[in-house]
């Protein structure tokens, strides 16, 4: 079953007098545990996309259904609920509150999901745990690496058990090391757990961990790799 | 999601969000506590200003209660118009709600204490005085309607005069001299205080019998009456006016012989200041031997005194509260204050609000938790400008203003702190709030 139905999606901007298309036209299933990369050149609208399947974002056009509930007219204070349960968001530039610890960076969206006390505490740890980080749980985000950050914001994707994790360039900030790293964490929920995972990525390298490949160019798919298991 | 659920976790967003304004406001101390002292000075200014305002009011409202409550003074302006004793038991019996009324002369005497000499101040009145303008005794009686009947040599001191004869000892039952005769004290009146009551304090009161011997006439230019509640006070200036300036025209008031009386002249009344005038153009200096009343002169004043409070009260209300104005002028300033440094913190937090959007925070939690931190701005301000205002209308009152802590003044301030709080943080929480979270998340 598909978790992730895109059907004739677009999105564009007006910039001035200007209608800028990020997205023309897609059409794309993704299916539940499948591990996808998205690869393309700078500003053919890998962000973009990304943000529409992370409901960021409003497609102008076309239909987008997830986990089987149409969501692209959704109001904003729904779609903030649908994030908080299906999405996790991993980026490029780790996006930690630096004023709180690994702990509670993590804790932040099962706040936003009304749980409290222990059960939070013990979701956030579990999830810590997951990414390896258990020793490091109440380092502030300056006090840790940039491959530790970036699994704290990983064990923060994973805290809420969502159904697909969405990362923007995870690995761009990171060298070769941690990059490896933080795709093996990244194969291994997905094998363990299940968790569909959609990257982008400038590196061909780290499409290797992933099923499929999609190549964007100019806003439309250009083709769709299927990665042989090696 | 069930019911309970629901609420908890409405519970559990609001708290988080109002710890994250307390982070918000703890991660730039000082910027925070400059803001939150824009607001602690206006409030300060509010509280002392209007404090001192308030002070003011209640020392003039203090000085007009010593007059005495519900008194209605009658005075006559020139001696053709002069009042003849018995008339004062006269109006008590033909004007309703005037309860009772003492006739008053005022004069001069030589006065020997002892060794000692010096003038005196003379007020002769009967032995209603002390119910008509709510004045106690220190030692001692007043005089009696018998005194009065029998032109007693009696007299009864004023506060100051009391406490300086006796030096510390009983003065009561001694004697004292005026004019060459022997007068007997029976009484010391309580204290008025400096300029209240007619410096009552530095006179002393006698019948107005024997006032009328020292005066050497036999008539009395005033008459003092108390009427038995406010509104009584009110209808009692109006009847009172009629039948004054009735008697007037007739001549009837003034059955001395001296001159033919005011009964020719058109009287005029009107009511300014809360004063009855009978008569047509404002009252002109009076002369020690005044001529005949020129044609539309004043000659009979009545006044009703709490009139006179109010009107000085309400004149006191709008300089306090004009004084107040000024002063929420800076609390405005202090609400801009927060506005300005809560636009620089949504600026400064947009990649934390579009991080938090995109784990599922709403709209209202952002909105939360920006206008929760413009709230403790002006609450911490708030509490702290009361107690520096407090504390700054203790120093006032050291250098010599009477101040009042107003509890208006303190409830103004901060409402108007919190409501201005409040203003100014909602267009920047608002504008937080509705940064789509793409854009939140692009900027840097
Ligand atoms: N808010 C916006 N307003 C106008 N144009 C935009 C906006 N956001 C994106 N675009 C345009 O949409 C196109 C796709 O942008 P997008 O960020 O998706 O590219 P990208 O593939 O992620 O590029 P990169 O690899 O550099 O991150 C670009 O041409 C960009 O200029
Ligand atoms: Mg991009």
């Amino acid at each position: 079953m598909a978790v992730i139905k895109l059907q004739d999606i677009a999105r564009s901007y007006k910039v001035g007098q200007v209608q800028v298309m990020a997205l023309k036209k897609i059409d794309l299933n993704i299916e539940k545990g499948e591990f996808v990369s998205i690869m393309g050149p700078s500003g053919s609208g890998k962000s973009t996309l990304l943000n529409v399947i992370g409901c960021l974002d409003r497609p102008t056009a076309g239909t987008y259904e997830l986990s089987g509930k149409r969501v692209e007219k959704l109001r904003d204070g729904v779609l903030a609920d649908i994030r908080n349960q299906f999405i996790g968001f991993v980026f490029q530039r780790f996006h930690l509150l630096p004023r709180l610890n690994a702990l509670e960076n993590v804790q932040l969206p099962l706040i936003y999901r009304g749980l409290v006390g222990k059960e939070r505490r013990n979701r956030a740890k579990k999830a810590l745990e997951m990414v390896g980080l258990s020793d490091r749980i109440h380092h502030t985000p300056s006090q840790l690496s940039g491959g530790q950050q970036q699994r704290v914001a990983i064990a923060r994707a994973i805290s809420m058990e969502p159904a697909v994790i969405l990362a923007d360039e995870p690995t761009g900030s990171l060298d070769s090391g941690s990059s490896k790293n933080i795709m093996g964490v990244f194969n291994q929920l997905n094998r363990e757990y299940g968790i569909t995972i959609i990257q982008v990525t400038h590196d061909e390298e780290m499409t290797a961990y992933g099923d499929r490949v999609i190549r964007i160019l100019d806003g439309e798919i250009e083709k769709i790799d299927v990665v042989n298991a090696s | 999601m069930d019911k309970k659920n629901y609420f908890y976790s409405i519970f559990v967003r609001w708290w988080f969000a109002a710890k994250m304004a307390m982070h918000g406001i703890l991660a730039n101390p000082l910027r925070s506590a400059l803001t939150i002292l824009g607001v602690t000075i206006g409030v300060t200014s509010v509280v002392s200003l209007m404090g001192i305002g308030e002070g003011a009011r209640q020392a003039v409202v203090a000085q007009f209660e010593s007059l005495g409550a519900n008194v209605i003074t009658i005075k006559a302006h020139h001696v053709s118009a002069e009042f003849d004793a018995e008339y004062t038991k006269e109006l008590v019996e033909r004007v309703d709600g005037l309860e009772m009324a003492t006739p008053v002369i005022q004069t001069k005497a030589l006065m020997r204490w002892r060794r000692t000499r010096g003038h005196a101040e003379i007020v002769g009145v009967n032995n209603e005085f002390p119910q008509v303008r709510d004045h106690g005794l220190l030692a001692g009686r007043f005089f009696t309607s018998l005194h009065v009947k029998q032109r007693s040599k009696v007299a009864v001191l004023g506060y100051n005069i009391g406490i300086e004869l006796s030096g510390g000892r009983n003065v009561v039952g001694q004697t004292l001299a005026l004019n060459g005769e022997t007068y007997r004290i029976v009484g010391i009146l309580s204290q008025k205080g400096a300029g209240n009551a007619e410096d009552i304090d530095d006179k002393i009161v006698i019948p107005y019998t024997s006032a009328q011997k020292i005066a050497e006439k036999r008539t009395v230019e005033e008459i003092w009456g108390k009427a038995a509640g406010k509104r009584e006070a009110d209808l009692a200036v109006v009847q009172l006016s009629r039948i004054i300036k009735k008697d007037l025209r007739m001549g009837q008031s003034a059955p001395t012989g001296k001159g033919g009386g005011p009964s020719e002249k058109e009287t005029v009344m009107r009511v300014s200041n809360g004063e009855m005038w009978v008569g047509s153009k404002p009252q002109s200096e009076e002369e020690s031997e005044p001529p005949l009343p020129e044609v539309g002169e004043d000659i009979v004043t009545i006044t009703n005194l709490n009139q006179l409070v109010k009107e000085a009260d309400n004149a006191n209300r709008v300089m306090t509260l004009l004084l107040g104005g000024i002063a929420a002028v800076s609390l405005l300033v202090g609400g801009l204050g927060i506005m300005n440094i809560m636009m620089v913190a949504v600026n400064e937090r947009t990649e934390e609000i579009g991080v938090r959007r995109a784990l599922g925070a709403k709209q209202s939690d952002l909105l939360l938790q920006f206008i929760l931190e413009a709230l403790y701005v002006s609450i911490i301000g708030s509490i702290v400008g009361i107690v520096t205002g407090i504390w700054g209308l203790k120093l006032f009152e050291n250098i010599g203003f009477q101040t009042a802590i107003s509890l208006k003044a303190i409830r103004i301030a901060s409402v108007v702190a919190l409501t201005s709080g409040l203003l100014f943080g909602v267009y920047p929480a608002v504008s937080a709030s509705s940064v789509p979270p793409v854009e939140a998340l692009r900027r840097q």
